[in-house]
């Protein structure tokens, strides 16, 4: 199989994390499954094309497997093409239609849960953000163009800063923030009125998997009893965990956190970098999600509504992952 | 370069609060030495007084020393003193102090050591140097430990700190400040120090320690604040708030950093927080561990009577202007 160049180098940008957040990760891999399609090359028949497929998707799902968007926008496009007959330009089209649905949907996404979100923010309120969501900052800007926003409070958010990228979003859309080191989460909290985070993955149970901090970040508001509002696009939940498989917390290199000289001068010293935690539910006071606001302990009737289809198969299996290419045998 | 890179993370290492008074007394006893008149020793007395309400004006050690200091000038100019009697008793306080604020810090670390047991895995948050005592006198009794550090932003010193708890000879893991609750069900102790504790128990310190305090309580994990009695804040007793200093951008990067922010940025950064009592589970002292709740007890027993008295130091230093504007 020969894979081309331009899927590799988005398979290595996701690896690599210069592709990141949940909704680019899976835009960038429904992109991929597209251009797969567009640029096959193999023999003309309808069973080496579904192979080639299935590899490419295999492949695509194996660059972080601990981002759920990756496989879901994965599973979107490839259950469209292992659902329809046809020559191979006819399933050509199909993967692409597809990968453009998704993108099209997942960009539309962002937008309700601004609206929707925003309807849950009173009057006169300042907010609190971690790391960077694009469906937060959805919530934040369009509640802050309906007037309702006086100011937001964005975590820098340790190791990669990515509050730093919320400040300038923030900032563009004319919302004043104020960047906060993620050690002040609880000095502040008395002034905010509601806490509103993205996911990385949301659990059958309503857990959220999201940047380091989130669930500290969600206590300090529990206490001082804040709302937490988690805005979170339907493909961000996942389907493996309804059959009891964990979240995998990826534990990424120490170079994130200090330099290679400060590390290597100190090798007594190890360096512990998670990427994410989990918040339990009952730190959570809504998910708000492009069909909808529901109570994360909700969140399995998403699961059943999005993503029936690998629900069933990975519950026939008894498997945490699809893997593509074994499908094709059946 | 390694320290140039650290800058751009904001790296910058500030004074242990038991430092920063042992630099304040040095400090004094070298300006007092030049001293001839009451006019020019007021005039040093208020200018120390502005310089720590200016640099650190939540350090309680600092604040209490200069307390004593202003007690004695009063003392000695009601008494009618000669100058050089009342500069002979100030030499005398600052040494008595420094020795005090060493003593005490190893006694509070000594009784904090105890609660270290062999197998315990403890959390400790910025710099403290009686909590890095304590540590010592831990490793010195052979026990197992092994610590969790985080990097304590802003000003990073937890980096230092893991420096140091490794050259004790201890294993040690530095964390981001936002991981803490992730690892929080791997800890079995929370160990901190304190910039000042108030009167009804609460502990004035490095940000980040009230969130820590919270998530341990969650945890039910033990907190444990080491912190000589020298840092209680007695003005609190009287409804005085403990002023907390806070920076900006400064403290999180370097300057070409900032230039690549937008022109708007700006950044709030609290220097300390304040931890309920209800989080703290003891105050280890050189009296002794005890809880939050019982500091007015311990003062009744330091002081002799409770309340203690005290003025206010902005109001000690009216009052020895006042004196000294009488006698000149």
């Amino acid at each position: 199989m020969k894979v081309p160049n331009k899927v590799l180098e988005i398979a290595k940008a996701i690896r690599s994390m210069r592709i990141r957040g949940a909704g680019r990760i899976a835009r960038a891999a429904a992109e991929a499954l597209k251009i797969a399609a567009l640029e096959y090359s193999g023999p003309l028949d309808e069973k080496s094309f579904r192979k080639y497929m299935a590899q490419i998707a295999d492949l695509i799902i194996s660059t972080r497997p601990t981002a759920v968007s990756l496989p879901n926008a994965v599973y979107y496009v490839m259950y469209r093409l292992m659902t329809s007959q046809g020559d191979i330009n006819e399933l050509r089209e199909t993967v692409i239609n597809a990968a453009d649905r998704f993108i099209q949907e997942s960009i539309d996404a962002v937008r309700k849960i601004g609206e929707i979100g925003a309807r849950r923010i009173k009057n006169n309120s300042v907010i609190l953000t971690h790391c960077h969501s694009t469906a937060a900052v959805s919530v934040i800007t369009t509640a802050y163009r309906m007037g309702r926003v006086v100011k937001v409070y964005s975590t820098e958010t340790r190791p990669f800063f990515q509050g730093r990228i919320t400040t300038r979003y923030l900032l563009e859309a004319g919302v004043p923030v104020v960047q906060i080191p993620d050690s002040a989460v609880r000095y502040v909290m008395h002034e905010v009125d509601h806490v509103v985070v993205g996911a990385d993955t949301i659990a059958s149970n309503g857990a959220v998997v999201n940047k380091i901090g989130t669930s500290q970040v969600a206590l300090a508001a529990h206490e001082a009893r804040v709302r937490v509002f988690v805005a979170a696009e339907t493909y961000k939940f996942s389907p493996s965990t309804v059959i009891g498989e964990l979240v995998p917390i990826e534990m990424r290199p120490p170079e994130e956190i200090v330099p290679r000289e400060w590390i290597e001068a100190h090798p007594g010293i190890e360096i512990l970098n998670p990427s994410f935690d989990v918040t339990p539910p009952e730190y959570i006071d809504a998910i708000i999600t492009e069909i909808g606001v529901i109570p994360p302990q909700a969140a399995i009737l998403v699961l059943l509504d999005r993503m029936g289809w690998a629900l069933s198969k990975l519950k026939q299996g008894e498997i945490g992952k699809i893997f593509f290419e074994e499908t094709l045998e059946e | 370069m390694r320290i140039e890179y650290l800058r751009k993370l904001g790296f910058n290492l500030m004074d242990s609060n038991t430092e920063y008074t042992l630099k304040i007394i040095n400090y004094a006893r070298k300006e007092f030495a030049n001293i001839d008149n009451y006019k020019s020793l007021f005039r040093l007395y208020e200018n120390i007084v502005s310089k720590v309400s200016r640099e650190r004006p939540a350090s309680a050690q600092t604040i209490n020393m200069l307390h004593d200091l202003g007690k004695i000038i009063i003392n000695n100019i009601s008494e009618n003193r000669s100058i050089k009697i009342t500069h002979e008793r100030i030499i005398a306080s600052l040494d008595l102090w420094e020795r005090r604020i060493i003593e005490d810090c190893n006694e509070a670390a000594r009784i904090a050591s105890r609660r270290l047991v062999d197998g315990d895995v403890i959390l400790t948050h910025s710099r403290s140097t009686c909590v890095l005592k304590a540590i010592e006198y831990a490793k010195k009794e052979n026990k197992k430990l092994t610590f969790y550090v985080t990097e304590s932003r802003p000003g990073m010193e937890g980096l230092v700190t893991a420096e140091k708890i490794n050259s004790i000879g201890y294993p040690v893991k530095l964390i981001v400040d936002s991981a803490v609750r992730y690892f929080m069900k791997d800890i079995d102790k929370v160990l901190v120090g304190a910039e000042a504790v108030a009167v009804n128990g609460a502990v004035i310190s490095k940000v980040g320690t009230s969130l820590i305090s919270l998530i341990a309580n969650e945890a039910r994990v033990r907190v444990f604040v080491v912190a000589p009695i020298s840092k209680f804040n007695i003005e609190t007793l009287f409804g005085e708030l403990v002023e907390l200093p806070e920076s900006d951008w400064r403290r999180l990067m370097s300057p070409d950093v900032l230039a690549s922010l937008p022109e708007n940025y700006i950044a709030r950064v609290p220097i300390y927080d304040v931890t309920p009592p209800q989080y703290v589970d003891g105050i280890a002292t050189e009296r002794g561990l005890f809880a939050p709740q019982a500091i007015p007890v311990v003062l009744k027993d330091v002081y002799g009577k409770w309340p203690p008295e005290v003025l206010e130091l902005e109001e000690l230093v009216k009052k020895i202007k006042e004196i000294i504007g009488d006698c000149l």
